[in-house]
């Protein structure tokens, strides 16, 4: 008779629980599984270029000590949750926990060697962090401006329409009052920031261009949620995410679209874990765009004559889809460089370190709002490695990415210009 | 009562000035959420509690700055582990209060690649996957360990370096060159051509006796000998492609090397007898790069993608049944495609001679464009861990080829007599050849569940099982592995010991470097 398999008793080893709640039993198996392989630090040996872009933790690089890496916060989790340490012993944890940008690059890099949800167990310390200590100081402008004006910008909400005045007269659908198959979330970013204003006047112009059945929620369009899904303040992410998930299923669209690699990646996988279920579909604009120039309906007009690089925003590419153990961690990754190879002109050359694997912007995690000089740093890293390729401009279609980008830039010897996609398409339409 | 914060000892402040004054104040740290993080690892001393956090960790940049920790540190007397990239601590783990940690981080820097006498000259941090990268990129390559290309490459190469192309290069040790090294009392040592000229590390011998030969050993010094700052290594000429090929998205990614310069065969025979004799026609025919026996474990370990693809193909016994007793083998047409050819045919006339058969196609093509090239360039290693938390090494040993097996079959008694808590795995027996077959390595490697009470069971009845090995090794001239503990218990397995006790007390008077590592010298 055949000998019975011997077996992990634990059926966590058999099978990750991944439809679990992520509570404190979850973050401590994630903690205590941790081996110490430190590929959370690195870029998968496979996809290492150089030996200059070879880090994908812009935390670690920066601050050297193990303590700020993946495996370091895993340590810092056991600690804290088996009682060896509490939040308040060292005031170092606070800037372990937020310096980091959530990124997601040591996510991916531990899920090539295990069944683990890095990110989620940052967030799962952050929100139990503020528990216990409350926000971060450095964070109160930003929870401020949500619980009064629910969005992240410290604007009226009026203010939140100025941009599409001047496109009354295309007639842009207001979908408070009109129907539409397809809702444009601007995102707080792009909807009050006026660096950014003339993207989403493009992005509206092009999909006009196009006979696009689409309206906006103008002043009524509230935040998604990803500020504080990031920064832990996790009850705020679950108002706002029920809040707009209810809204969009009552307005019957069929689909969402966002130009906002945060609100894309919060709206279409952070939602997932909320009472509400979301009745329509989730693209970024670049996947609708990509549609739209697959069928061949963009005509471009004119040839731009320029050598660019894809920055690959993290929560479009490796944070933009659910996680499931053992399948492609699969993002936006294609789309926008499908798009750009489309425009005349457009020569793309790559960064060594792309799609999953790519380094971060600097912008995320509240690292944007909390820790500048940090975040800037990070983005310096980024302008470099761009400037390295050769190309002329860095193109991207992340809000957070575009302004930290270009922040990050003031100053440098050497100049990298930060583009947005959809400007980019825009000028050769 | 309140915790007693060892920070307010004046003992303490009085040697964090003085690393302060050393190398900065930003590079010492000393505060309980960053020591917290330099002491645990997958094996099982955290987990039962026998390690302890550092009390500093240090970061120098360069050799002075490691000289005067290092000073520092035998002036008070404090123990101090040096660390490479910090990828599995395998001695990197305090395991006494008061250590310090000395943290490459800032020694990151490849100072030189020279194409034209093929040799780099390397930091502690630089990786052998960053090192790897810039070779290639030359037309040149050096291997990896399995365990990850993550691995700083100057503690590679101290350590074992039991690579998966040390069946062509020799294991990574006979690949140093000079040596820039800061020993336990603080002098430095220049080794090889660094001696003359410190900018200049392309030979290894000398001056005098070659001293390489202490920070390797059978099982690397440890971090027992000081902290070596800078290397050269050799590269060796390479066939293959500027940048490592590799499709496909993580954790589903493929690598296949160019077919007219890299071919593998995964051969399986009757016994495993039948497979050594294999490895071992491979290596009189002086052909291929990569020649392996690996356990039916390792086959999944690397290859499943998650913990329910590993467990639900493992109760297929897709590996089970077609890979026990196979040898893998890779051809490299090193300088031509016309030696790959030549090669295959002679592999395919010992494969008829040898009666081996290939595993089925099926298996074959599921295992080989995601797995294999792992042991070219690794990034799966970590992948060990995944079913079940952890898994345990044991008795390594290296000599011929016909010892690993006689080796790796008391592993298979151990499985019999220790299964629970060792998990399912079809028997632990990985045997490398290594220098074309004249030096053979074998190695046991069980999966285990990682639970404190399994572990610590299965710890005590090894270490009482070990000591009978000590036994059976005087009696025949081999020993076991056993990590740091090795050299105290079977270095009078090969009467080394005095040896290795005189070196200690010379150069490590004060008894600073990783103790107990590599040798106690009053033991």
């Amino acid at each position: 008779m055949a000998k019975e398999m011997l077996l992990p008793k634990d059926p966590r080893y058999l099978r990750y629980p991944l439809e679990t709640p992520f509570d404190k039993e979850k973050a401590r198996w994630i903690a205590f599984n941790c081996s110490r392989c430190s590929v959370c630090k690195w870029v998968n040996s496979w996809q290492v270029k150089s030996a200059r872009y070879a880090r994908i933790c812009p935390q670690h690089t920066r601050y050297l000590y193990d303590s700020h890496s993946g495996q370091g916060k895993c340590d810092l989790a056991l600690a804290i949750i088996d009682g060896k340490m509490k939040w308040d012993d060292d005031p170092e944890i606070k800037d372990i926990l937020f310096r980091c940008t959530m990124c997601g690059g040591c996510d991916a890099m531990d899920k090539n060697i295990r069944d683990a949800e890095l990110i989620k167990l940052y967030r799962w310390m952050r929100s139990e962090y503020i528990k216990a200590l409350g926000p971060l100081p450095e964070h109160k402008s930003l929870i401020d401006s949500l619980k009064q004006y629910d969005n992240v910008w410290l604007q009226p909400r009026a203010k939140r329409n100025s941009w599409a005045q001047d496109l009354k007269n295309l007639g842009i659908k207001d979908l408070n009052n009109e129907k539409a198959d397809v809702l444009l979330f601007v995102g707080c970013t792009y909807g009050l920031s006026q660096e950014l204003k003339p993207t989403i006047l493009n992005i509206a112009k092009i999909l006009k261009q196009n006979k696009v059945d689409f309206g906006i929620l103008g002043d009524k369009e509230i935040c998604c949620g990803s500020p504080p899904d990031k920064i832990g303040l996790l009850d705020e992410f679950e108002r706002l995410g029920t809040a707009n998930i209810k809204r969009f299923n009552e307005l019957g669209i069929k689909t969402l679209i966002t130009p906002c690699a945060g609100c894309y990646g919060t709206i279409r996988v952070e939602y997932d874990e909320l009472p509400v279920k979301k009745q329509f579909e989730v693209l970024h604009v670049a996947e609708y765009l990509d549609r739209l120039v697959a069928d061949k309906k963009i005509n471009y007009k004119k040839e731009l004559n320029l050598t660019v690089t894809w920055h690959d925003p993290c929560h479009m590419g490796r944070m933009g889809r659910p996680y499931v153990p053992g399948k492609d961690l699969e993002g936006v990754y294609d789309e926008p460089r499908r798009i750009l190879k489309s425009i005349p002109g457009i020569e793309l050359v790559e960064m060594e370190r792309i799609r999953e694997y790519a380094w971060c912007c600097g912008g995320g995690g509240g690292a944007f709002t909390g820790f500048k000089d940090f975040a800037q740093w990070t983005a310096r890293e980024r302008l470099t490695e761009a400037k390295d390729t050769g190309a002329d401009v860095l193109i991207t279609s992340c809000p957070w990415c575009e302004s930290n980008l270009r922040a990050g830039g003031i100053g440098m010897d050497e100049k990298m210009e930060v583009r947005n996609l959809f400007d980019l398409m825009m000028q050769a339409l | 009562m309140a915790k007693k914060d060892i920070r307010n000892n004046d003992r303490h402040q009085q040697i964090l000035q003085a690393f302060q004054a050393a190398v900065g104040p930003e590079n010492v740290k000393d505060n309980p959420a960053t020591v917290n993080a330099y002491y645990g690892d997958w094996l099982p001393p955290k987990l039962l509690g026998m390690s302890v956090p550092p009390e500093f960790v240090v970061l120098p940049n360069g050799t002075l700055e490691t000289q005067a920790v290092i000073k520092i540190c035998n002036r008070y007397k404090v123990p101090f582990i040096p660390v490479g990239s910090n990828q599995w601590s395998l001695t990197g783990s305090p395991n006494r209060q008061g250590t310090v940690i000395i943290d490459c981080k800032r020694m990151g820097k490849i100072h030189e690649i020279d194409e034209k006498n093929m040799y780099a000259v390397i930091e502690p941090l630089v990786t052998l996957a960053q090192l790897q990268a810039e070779a290639y990129k030359r037309g040149l390559y050096i291997g990896s360990p399995e365990a990850s290309a993550t691995a700083s490459a100057i503690a590679g190469h101290c350590f074992q370096g039991m690579w998966g192309v040390g069946y062509r290069l020799g294991v990574a040790y006979r690949n140093i060159l000079g040596i820039e090294w800061v020993l336990p009392n603080g002098e430095i040592l220049r080794t090889g051509s660094f001696s003359l000229d410190a900018q200049n590390g392309f030979w290894g011998e000398g001056p005098g006796p070659d001293l390489r030969g202490m920070l390797r050993g059978y099982a690397g010094a440890m971090g027992g000998f000081g902290m070596v700052t800078k290397m050269a290594v050799k590269l060796h000429p390479y066939p293959g492609p500027k940048t490592w090929p590799v499709r496909g998205t993580i954790p589903n990614q493929i690598s296949e090397l160019p077919e007219d310069r890299f071919k593998w065969y995964i051969i399986k025979y009757d016994s495993l007898e039948g497979a050594i004799n294999f490895m071992y026609e491979i290596g009189k025919a002086e052909i291929a790069g990569v020649v392996q026996k690996w356990p039916t474990v390792y086959y999944i370990w690397w290859w499943a993608n998650s913990n329910e693809q590993y467990w639900t193909e493992w109760q297929k016994r897709t590996f089970q049944d077609n890979v026990k007793n196979a040898v893998g083998v890779c051809l490299w047409g090193f300088t031509s495609p016309k030696q790959l050819e030549y090669e295959k045919r002679v592999l395919e006339d010992i494969i008829k001679e040898t009666g081996g058969k290939p595993i089925k196609q099926e298996v074959f093509d599921l295992w080989v464009p995601r797995t294999a090239n792992n042991w070219i360039r690794d990034t799966h290693g970590s992948r060990m861990m995944r079913p079940s938390g952890t898994f345990l090494a044991l008795r390594l040993q290296t000599d011929t080829l016909k010892y690993a097996v006689d080796h790796v079959r008391q592993g298979y008694e151990w499985v019999e007599k220790f299964s629970p808590p060792i998990l399912d795995c079809d028997g632990p027996d990985w045997i490398g050849g290594y220098d074309f077959g004249h030096f053979g390595f074998g190695e046991t490697d069980f999966p285990v569940e990682k639970r404190a009470e399994d572990i610590g069971d299965l710890m005590n009845k090894l270490l009482a099982m070990t000591k009978e090995d000590v036994q059976n090794g005087l009696e025949n001239g081999i020993g076991p592995f056993l990590g740091g503990p090795y050299h105290q218990m079977a270095a009078p397995v090969f009467n080394y010991e005095h040896l290795l006790k005189g070196i200690k007390k010379a150069i490590d008077p004060n008894f600073v470097s990783n103790p107990p590592h590599n040798i106690d010298p009053n033991a």
